[in-house]
């Protein structure tokens, strides 16, 4: 019997009318005010306005076998794809959205994944107001850089801001590897290409000219020299951007040297990735590794045509009179068995979620709805 | 039977007894290469295209056709060459030229519409159809006319495209008429060659 | 003039709901078919005030028909000058709703029917049995009930039948945009005109405030959260309601829909899921210029308050529909949206209704006679 769990009360309003105020004044704005105004809201986001919006209601399974109780959890916020075109812009006020919406959660989450593609096309302006809102969030956080924040100047923006992409770290028992996922063949220098076109070539995701992810050879002799020292008991739990699995080749929702990275990780007992790109509820399972996508904020991709793993639980297709419809945020629940437990938090939609019992019982269409039960709803509907 | 017909008739007729040379007006009359049959072991028999033949079953290379199976395989002939001709308006063959012309026209059409279906310049926002609808995936033209939601009115492809630049893309829509939108059109159409139409599907 | 086929002619020819051509029929439970003399039952329960619980207060008190089927107030005051938490919605095409008030706790006006009359804050009687004594106590209902319902018999589900069968006859059609829709290109101003085509182009309305031939009462019939009265403080109040037993108990969903502070929650009340927290039904659009004040709390006071509040966007909330966002709409754009709003309301108010002929075919009416046919 599920039952929610109601977080702390709502001690004053100031937050939000602090909110609603800098939010009124967000279309004037210039950038410079709205760093020191977003120093403020965080600051204001600790007075407690705990409990809301209503993805923070924690709905937790008390009748849930011991194996799989939660040990700590993860938020993540990805793919923004920030423009630079003014403070209202819909992907700007999606981000903070969803940071506003990690902040609400009670208790907080152990630290918040940032799953790559911040910029939309990797200018630093871009950059910095992601880092900005990121800066807003309340938890620690976590980088992942993606395609649409390395392209323009290979990484270097990136670095600056954020450290190398390719890192590792340990918490509560758990080692968690961050991978650079979208390394590609070089395709430019040849022909000469100035950075933004080839920043323009890596954004468009149906680009026939696109050539495929891979995490690259370096990399995979840094996991293999990384997890040389781990027990292979111990729970992995890697972020990658590209789904380190073979889905669609056209859209680059692919990682070209996957079975390799796979076959670096199949030793270990309990291995989880979770990736971006895909900007959509998406679940995979080869072998030992669970493989779970996660939302973008920003606009939703639809299902691939083919190469669909068959455990997804598909989302509805979103309403394009709604801006928020289809994106959203989430989390990951680390499990004492060293599985986790999903929560795709769509906004303007139930919360959806994928668990581990789900993912191990190789069940399919976990409903999201009464129709989805009653096999109402023919599937795909792309 | 048409006149015309009646002479094709008779000249399958004859080439089915001898060689094709012995109505050749003098010279080295073209030889029509006729297929293998698909059996290995039945008669083809040409037309005097040089492109057209059909497998005969049950009849042998050289053996002869009784008159009605000899009019059977000449109709069958001559259905399959009009399948195959193209006539212009006016009764002339295409020209090669027009086919090129019109098969280049097309391609630049629909060209100019991939180029702003994938164009952030339609919207003011930076976004561009591609973002939701990559290879113009989910926009089932085929399904049109339709009641879009959206719209609470039945529309069509162009409006719902018009509707996607207001909304989606917070542009100035397209004015009736407009090439870029013939452009937009042609490229979601091309994608979804073959597809049969199902108007009204939701 | 309206032309269309009826829903229901009497063998005398009198009219009791007459359609526009295309519009759909409105959707009536079997066990309610609409008869002339249900209508005129209801009609007289309608407007009797000895239905409540002092009786001060009938159906009428806060939909009246002098005021737009409504009552003019933010809030609607009950008895003994109790206000409630929610504004009342008019009457007129009430019956074209898939649910009703503003949280769609009602499948059916004849349960909407039946909760005001035991409202602690509306009508006051402590329960459905009291009313029917009230009823059976007012012996000049006896024939109405015998020949409505083939028997003397009073039940509450008869009284809300009944009432509800005289609620689906409240669809006049009359107003200016109906004869402009007929054809009449001069019965709205240009003004209106182009605000129509504003509401179905950049003023983004017509997705939630559907508007088609078939379904003209420019509501979608769903919730949205658009932020009107975003004070609540919800998992507080959230956590309060979870603790009432029994998800869906009518009563309980009255009770809170009546409450000060928990009303905010809205659809949240049905469906308990947190994306429906302050989510309220579209309201629909005819005679919008006769029932102010609007929203589900009267909050908004004139159409140029609506209109200024989705111009900018609506109220920033966590649970704000994401199809609102600032409109852009100049004055002049604004001002065309208002004029066609105003060309939505029915002549006289929307009281263009031949009682005194209903009375007559009713009594010729044979007791449990149902009578339906199209027109010619």
């Amino acid at each position: 019997m599920a039952k929610y769990v109601l977080p702390g009360e709502r001690r004053r309003h100031e937050y939000q009318d602090q909110r609603e105020r800098w939010l009124q004044k967000l279309p004037q704005m210039s950038r410079r005010d709205f760093f020191r105004t977003a120093a403020q809201a965080a600051a204001a986001a600790t007075v407690a306005w705990k409990g809301f919006p209503p993805h923070s209601f924690q709905l937790i399974n008390v009748a849930e076998a011991k194996e799989t109780a939660p040990k700590f959890t993860i938020a993540y916020i990805s793919d923004s794809h920030i423009l630079d075109k003014g403070m209202n812009h819909r992907f700007i006020r999606a981000c903070q959205k969803a940071a506003q919406d990690v902040n609400a959660l009670d208790p907080q989450p152990d630290f918040v994944l940032f799953g790559g593609d911040l910029a939309q096309l990797g200018k630093p302006e871009e950059l910095a107001i992601g880092q900005g809102i990121l800066k807003t969030l309340k938890a620690p956080v976590r980088m992942m850089v993606g395609e649409h924040d390395w392209y323009l100047d290979m990484g270097e923006k990136w670095r600056e801001m954020f450290g190398e992409p390719t890192y590792s770290f340990d918490h509560k028992g758990v080692h968690f590897i961050v991978l650079n996922s979208v390394i590609v063949e070089d395709y430019w220098t040849a022909p000469k290409m100035t950075p933004m076109q080839r920043m323009l070539a890596m954004a468009q995701l149906d680009n026939p000219n696109g050539r495929p992810f891979t995490v690259g050879e370096a990399q995979r002799d840094w996991l293999k020299k990384d997890l040389a020292k781990v027990d292979k008991k111990t729970p992995i739990i890697v972020f990658s951007h590209s789904p380190l699995y073979k889905y669609y080749r056209p859209w680059n929702f692919w990682t070209d040297d996957a079975e390799q990275v796979q076959q670096i990780l199949a030793p270990f007992s309990s291995v989880t990735v979770i990736h971006a790109h895909t900007h959509q509820p998406l679940t995979n399972r080869i072998n030992n590794i669970t493989f779970h996508g996660v939302l973008s904020t920003a606009w939703p991709w639809p299902y691939a045509p083919q190469g669909l793993p068959p455990l997804t639980v598909q989302m509805v297709r979103a309403d394009p009179f709604n801006q928020f419809d289809g994106c959203g945020w989430g989390t990951v629940t680390a499990l004492d068995n060293g599985q986790v437990n999903k929560r795709y938090n769509l906004w303007d939609r139930n919360p959806m979620d994928v668990t581990w019992d789900d993912v191990s019982a190789g069940k399919k269409w976990v409903a999201q709805t009464d129709a989805q039960l009653k096999g109402n709803v023919s599937w795909p509907s792309y | 039977m048409t006149q015309w017909g009646r002479s094709v008739m008779i000249f399958v007729t004859l080439a089915l007894g001898g060689s094709l040379a012995a109505l050749a007006a003098g010279g080295d009359a073209p030889r029509h290469q006729l297929p293998a049959a698909a059996d290995g072991q039945s008669k083809v028999v040409g037309l005097c295209d040089g492109k057209t033949s059909v497998t005969v079953t049950g009849v042998a290379p050289g053996e002869r056709m009784d008159a009605t199976k000899a009019r059977e395989v000449a109709t069958e002939l001559m259905d399959k060459y009009d399948a195959t001709l193209q006539v212009a308006h006016g009764g002339t063959e295409h020209t090669s030229r027009e086919l090129r012309v019109w098969e280049a026209e097309t391609k630049r059409v629909i060209d100019d519409g991939y180029k702003l279906f994938h164009s952030p310049e339609i919207g003011t926002n930076g976004i561009s159809c591609d973002m939701c609808h990559p290879d113009a995936s989910n926009t089932h033209p085929e399904t049109y006319p339709k009641f879009q939601t959206q719209l609470k009115k039945v529309a069509l492809l162009r409006d719902m495209i018009n509707w996607c630049i207001e909304n989606p893309l917070e542009g100035p829509k397209l004015a009736d008429g407009d090439d870029k939108m013939k452009a937009l059109e042609a490229y979601i159409l091309s994608t979804r060659k073959g597809v049969p139409l199902d108007p009204g599907k939701h | 003039m309206q032309k269309g086929k009826s829903l229901l002619v009497s063998m005398l020819g009198a009219v009791v709901l007459h359609l526009p051509q295309g519009v759909l029929e409105p959707e009536i439970p079997k066990q309610n078919p609409l008869t002339p003399a249900k209508v005129e039952l209801g009609r007289r329960l309608y407007f009797d005030k000895r239905l409540s619980a002092d009786g001060t207060l009938s159906c009428a008190t806060c939909h009246d028909p002098l005021k737009g089927f409504a009552d003019g107030r933010p809030v609607a005051i009950g008895i003994k000058n109790q206000a409630g938490a929610r504004n009342s919605p008019t009457v007129l095409y009430a019956g074209f709703n898939e649910v009703q008030f503003w949280d769609g706790r009602a499948p059916t006006l004849e349960e909407q029917a039946k909760q005001p009359l035991i409202n602690p804050v509306e009508m006051g009687q402590p329960s459905h049995e009291a009313v029917v004594k009230a009823v059976v106590a007012l012996p000049e209902y006896g024939d109405g009930f015998n020949v409505a319902f083939g028997s003397r018999d009073v039940t509450i589900e008869r009284i809300a039948e009944a009432i509800a069968s005289f609620e689906r006859t409240l669809a006049p059609f009359a107003s200016p945009f109906d004869r402009f829709l007929a054809g009449d290109k001069q019965a709205i101003s240009d003004n209106a005109q182009r605000g129509f085509t504003l509401f179905q182009g950049k003023a983004r309305c017509v997705t939630c405030h559907e508007f088609t031939t078939s379904f003209p009462y420019f509501t979608d019939n769903k919730f949205h959260n658009i932020g009107v009265a975003m004070k609540g403080n919800f998992e507080q109040l959230a956590r309060a309601a979870q603790s009432v037993a029994g998800k869906g108990a009518v009563t309980q969903e009255s009770e809170l829909a009546h409450k000060p502070g928990f009303e905010a929650l809205g659809r949240w009340i049905v469906t308990r899921q947190p994306k429906d927290i302050g989510a309220f039904k579209t309201s629909g659009l005819r005679n919008i210029a006769l029932t102010a004040p609007y929203m589900h709390d009267g909050s908004l006071k004139t159409l140029e308050e609506v209109m200024d509040f989705y111009n900018k966007g609506g109220e920033p909330n966590p649970n704000l529909d994401g199809g609102i966002r600032p409109l852009n709409l100049t004055k002049d754009e604004v001002a065309d949206v208002i004029a066609f709003m105003q060309s939505l309301s029915d002549d006289n108010g929307g009281t263009n209704f031949d009682w005194e002929q209903l009375k007559e075919l009713s009594r010729k009416t044979r007791a449990g006679e149902i009578v339906t046919a199209p027109a010619p």
